[in-house]
C-alpha cells in the first residue's frame, strides 16, 4: 500500500496551511511532528478526504483518491484530534454503528468489536455509556472505531492529546502493536509519542515537510551540538536568550542546562549525545518548549 | 443503520421533551375540542363532553334524511313553534334554554337557513327565525343566486376573472340537491380543531428532525461519520430516512389518534354528508363531503409537514445549525399571518406552504388560480406543488451530505 502526496497545497484564503507539499508513505509508522498550527491536521484531513485539496494530489495505488471516493475509504482508519462521539450510545452500540458505516456485515461487526474491545481494554465497558467513560477510555474507543474494518491506512491525529502519562504510554504500546502490516501515520507535538515507535519521523512547520527520516538521521541532520552545563541562577535569563535551551534542572546553587549550540557555551560545558527533542527544538526554536514533552 | 440514526434523536432529552409536549398538546386538543360539545336539557340545564354528543345525536338523528322542501318547511314550522312559546320569549334565562333545547334537534337545518336566506357576506343568527314556510322552496336556489350577486356586485367586479366567476357559479350548481343531512358532530368537530394539531404536530416535530444532519457537527463525530466508506452515501441516506420515518410516524400516528379520541368520544356518523349542511361550510365550492375534505386535511397536512420539516432538515444540512433549521416552522407558519392584510399579495399567500396545514379552512375560502385560461382551486395546486417541492428537496439534501468535503 503506497500513499503518495504530490505537491500538496491547501489554501485558507490567503492562509496557506499546507504548502507544496510531496510524500510518499508505505507500510510503517510515520510520525508527523510539528507545533501547533504546523498544518498537521490540515494535512491529515486532506488525507481523510475531509478537506478538497487547493492544488497536488493525493493518490493511493496510484489513483487519486477523492476519484476512489468509497473505495479508498473503506481500507482508511481515522482518529481525529477533536474525536466526538455520541454521548447517549453505549460503547457497543457506538462501534456497532460504525461498523455500519464502515459496512462490516452484522455479524463480523460483532466479532471485531468483541476483539477491538479486547485489544484496547474496554471489553467490561462495552455497554457503559459513552459519555461515562474517561479521556483515556474515550481514546481507546476512538482507536477501536478507527481499527474496525482493518484499515490499511490508519490515521491518527494527536492521539495522546489530553492523556496522562500512564495512558500516553499504554495507547503508545497500543499504535506499536497495530501497526503491522498497515501504513500508520501519526501526528503529534509531543516528541516521546514518536521517538520509540515511529519508523520514519517527518517535521512539518508552516506547512511544509522540514526534514523527514528515522530519529538517528533526525539527530545526525542537526548542524549544532547539545551541551550540558551548569551555571548560577543569576545567569540563566541570559543564557537561555542567547542559546536555545531544551532543559533546566534546578539546583542548590544554580541550575544545570541543556544548550543545543554550535559553538562551547560555556568553558565547563560537556557535549552530550543529541535526542530527538533535541531536533525538535532545534527546528522549532522557542515554540518547541512545551512541559508536556518533558515528560 | 437507520436504527441507530433514530436512536440518536429519540435518546436526546429535549427530543423526548418535545415527544411528551407533542402528547400533552394532544390531550389538551381533544379535551377542548370534546369538552366544547354542549347538549341543553329539556329543564334548561346544560351539559358538555361525551354525553352532550349522545343526546345531540339522538336528537339530530330525528331530522335525518334528505332536506327536501318538505322538510325545510317543517324545520321552519318547528322554529316557529319554539319562537312562540313563552319560555322563548320570557326574560328568564333559564326558560329560554328550555326553549333553545327544543331547537336542539333541527339546529344544523336551522343554521343552513340562515346562511342561505343572509345576504352573501353577512351572517343574521335569527334570519331563520323571519321566515315563512313558503320560502323552503327558494332555499337550494338561494345559494347560487346570492353567489351570482356577489360576484356582479362592485365590489367584487376586479376580484375574480370571467373564467374564476363561471367556475365558482358552476360547482354552486353542481351541488347535488337536495342534500342529505345526519348527526355529524364528530366530523365538524374533528376538522374544526384538525388545523390546529397539524401545525402543533410540525412546530413540535420540528425539534426532532432539525438536529439529525447538524448533530455529528455539533459533537464533533463528523470526521469519523463523513470519513468512512458509507458515511457520505447511506449514512446520509439513512438520515434521510430516519428524518422522514419520524415526520411520517409522528404525524400519522398522533392523527390517527386524534382522530380516534374524536370519533369515539363524539360519533363517527355523517362521514358521507356534504360539507354544505355543516357550519361554515353551506359558502364551499368543493362539492365533498366531511369524509373527503378530512381526508384532504389530512393529506394535505402531511404534504405540508414534509415540505416545511425536509425544508428544516436542507437548511440544517446546508448550514450545519439545528437552531437555525427548528426556526423553519415558526418562520413559515407564522410570516403568512403577518402579511395576511396585505391585498396584493393575497394570490401569494394561498399558495404557501402554510396553507397546506389549513386545508379544513381553505376550503371554505374562495382561493382560484387560473392558469393558460384553465382555473384551478388551491388545494390541488398546494398538493402537487409540494409534493414536486419535496421531490426536489430530499435529494437535494443528499447532494449537500454527499459533497461534504468541498467547504
Amino acid at each position: 500500500m503506497e500513499l503518495r502526496l504530490n505537491n500538496l497545497t491547501k489554501q485558507f484564503g490567503d492562509f496557506t496551511a499546507v504548502d507544496h507539499v510531496s510524500l510518499t508513505m508505505s507500510s510503517g509508522v510515520y510520525g508527523l511532528l510539528g507545533v501547533n498550527g504546523a498544518g498537521k491536521t490540515t494535512l491529515m484531513r486532506m488525507i481523510c478526504t475531509l478537506l478538497r485539496p487547493t492544488g497536488g494530489q493525493i493518490l493511493c495505488g496510484g489513483r487519486d483518491i477523492f476519484k476512489l471516493d468509497g473505495d479508498y475509504r473503506k481500507i482508511l482508519g481515522y482518529l481525529p484530534q477533536d474525536f466526538g462521539f455520541y454521548p447517549e450510545f453505549t460503547v457497543k452500540d457506538y462501534l456497532l454503528y460504525v461498523s455500519a458505516l464502515k459496512g462490516l456485515r452484522p455479524a463480523v461487526a460483532k466479532r471485531r468489536v468483541r476483539e477491538l474491545a479486547e485489544g484496547v481494554g474496554l471489553s467490561k465497558h462495552l455497554n457503559k455509556k459513552m459519555k461515562k467513560l474517561s479521556g483515556g477510555m474515550k481514546r481507546r474507543a476512538g482507536i477501536a472505531q478507527a481499527m474496525l474494518n482493518d484499515p490499511k491506512i490508519l490515521v491518527l491525529d494527536e492521539p495522546t492529546a489530553g492523556l496522562d502519562p500512564n495512558e500516553r504510554i499504554r495507547f503508545r504500546n497500543l499504535i506499536s502493536e497495530l501497526s503491522e502490516d498497515r501504513l500508520v501515520l501519526l501526528s503529534t507535538h509531543i516528541v516521546s509519542d514518536v521517538e520509540y515507535i515511529a519508523n520514519e519521523i517527518l517535521l512539518m512547520g508552516e506547512g511544509k515537510i522540514l526534514h523527514q527520516g528515522t530519529a538517528d538521521e533526525l539527530i545526525d541532520s542537526m548542524p549544532e551540538r547539545v551541551w550540558k552545563c551548569r551555571a548560577e541562577k543569576s545567569e540563566v535569563p541570559a543564557l537561555m536568550k542567547k542559546y536555545r535551551v531544551s532543559n533546566i534542572r534546578s539546583e542548590a546553587h544554580g541550575a544545570e542546562l541543556r544548550i543545543i549550540s554550535g559553538e562551547k557555551p560555556s568553558t565547563d560545558a560537556v557535549p552530550e549525545e543529541a535526542a530527538l527533542e533535541d531536533v525538535f527544538l532545534y527546528y522549532f526554536g522557542e515554540k518547541g518548549v512545551d512541559d508536556s514533552a518533558l515528560i | 443503520m437507520l436504527l441507530y440514526e433514530l436512536k440518536k434523536v429519540l435518546g436526546k432529552t429535549v427530543n423526548k421533551v418535545a415527544l411528551l409536549l407533542l402528547l400533552a398538546a394532544l390531550v389538551i386538543v381533544s379535551t377542548l375540542a370534546i369538552g366544547g360539545v354542549s347538549y341543553t336539557e329539556p329543564d334548561g340545564s346544560s351539559i358538555s363532553g361525551m354525553a352532550a354528543a349522545r343526546q345531540l345525536e339522538k336528537v339530530k338523528k330525528q331530522w335525518e334524511g334528505y332536506i327536501t322542501e318538505d322538510v325545510l318547511r317543517a324545520v321552519i314550522e318547528a322554529n316557529d313553534a319554539v319562537n312562540q312559546s313563552p319560555e322563548y320569549q320570557s326574560d328568564d334565562v333559564t326558560e329560554n334554554n328550555m326553549a333553545y333545547s327544543r331547537k336542539q334537534g333541527f339546529s344544523d337545518i336551522r343554521e343552513m337557513l340562515n346562511q342561505a336566506f343572509s345576504d352573501f357576506q353577512t351572517y343574521d343568527y335569527f334570519r331563520a327565525d323571519s321566515l315563512s314556510p313558503e320560502d323552503a322552496g327558494a332555499f337550494y336556489g338561494k345559494r347560487a343566486a346570492s353567489l351570482r350577486e356577489w360576484l356582479d356586485s362592485e365590489e367584487m367586479k376586479d376580484q375574480f376573472t370571467e373564467n374564476e366567476k363561471q367556475y365558482l357559479i358552476r360547482h354552486y350548481e353542481e351541488m347535488e340537491t337536495p342534500v342529505y343531512y345526519t348527526y355529524a358532530d364528530g366530523w365538524e368537530t374533528l376538522l374544526t380543531y384538525t388545523d390546529t394539531m397539524i401545525m402543533l404536530i410540525v412546530l413540535i416535530t420540528g425539534f426532532l428532525v432539525s438536529g439529525i444532519f447538524p448533530g455529528e457537527f455539533s459533537l464533533k463525530a463528523d470526521s469519523v461519520y463523513f470519513s468512512s466508506r458509507f458515511g457520505r452515501n447511506r449514512g446520509v441516506r439513512a438520515k434521510i430516512g430516519a428524518g422522514i420515518l419520524l415526520i411520517s410516524v409522528i404525524y400519522w400516528g398522533t392523527m390517527l389518534l386524534y382522530t380516534g379520541i374524536m370519533l369515539f368520544a363524539l360519533g363517527v356518523g355523517g362521514g358521507s354528508c356534504v360539507i354544505q349542511t355543516g357550519l361554515g361550510g353551506w359558502k364551499s365550492f368543493y362539492n365533498i363531503t366531511f369524509f373527503q375534505k378530512y381526508l384532504l386535511s389530512v393529506m394535505g397536512g402531511y404534504v405540508g409537514s414534509l415540505f416545511i420539516l425536509s425544508l428544516a432538515m436542507l437548511i440544517s444540512a446546508k448550514t450545519r445549525s439545528a437552531v437555525l433549521a427548528v426556526t423553519v416552522p415558526f418562520i413559515v407558519l407564522f410570516i403568512p399571518s403577518f402579511l395576511s392584510g396585505v391585498n396584493p399579495l393575497t394570490k401569494v399567500l394561498g399558495l404557501l406552504p402554510d396553507q397546506l396545514l389549513q386545508i379544513s379552512s381553505v376550503i371554505n375560502q374562495f382561493s382560484l388560480y387560473e392558469l393558460g385560461g384553465k382555473v384551478i382551486s388551491s388545494v390541488p395546486i398546494l398538493l402537487v406543488l409540494y409534493s414536486c417541492l419535496c421531490v426536489i428537496i430530499i435529494p437535494w439534501t443528499y447532494q449537500i451530505c454527499h459533497r461534504i468535503q468541498d467547504r
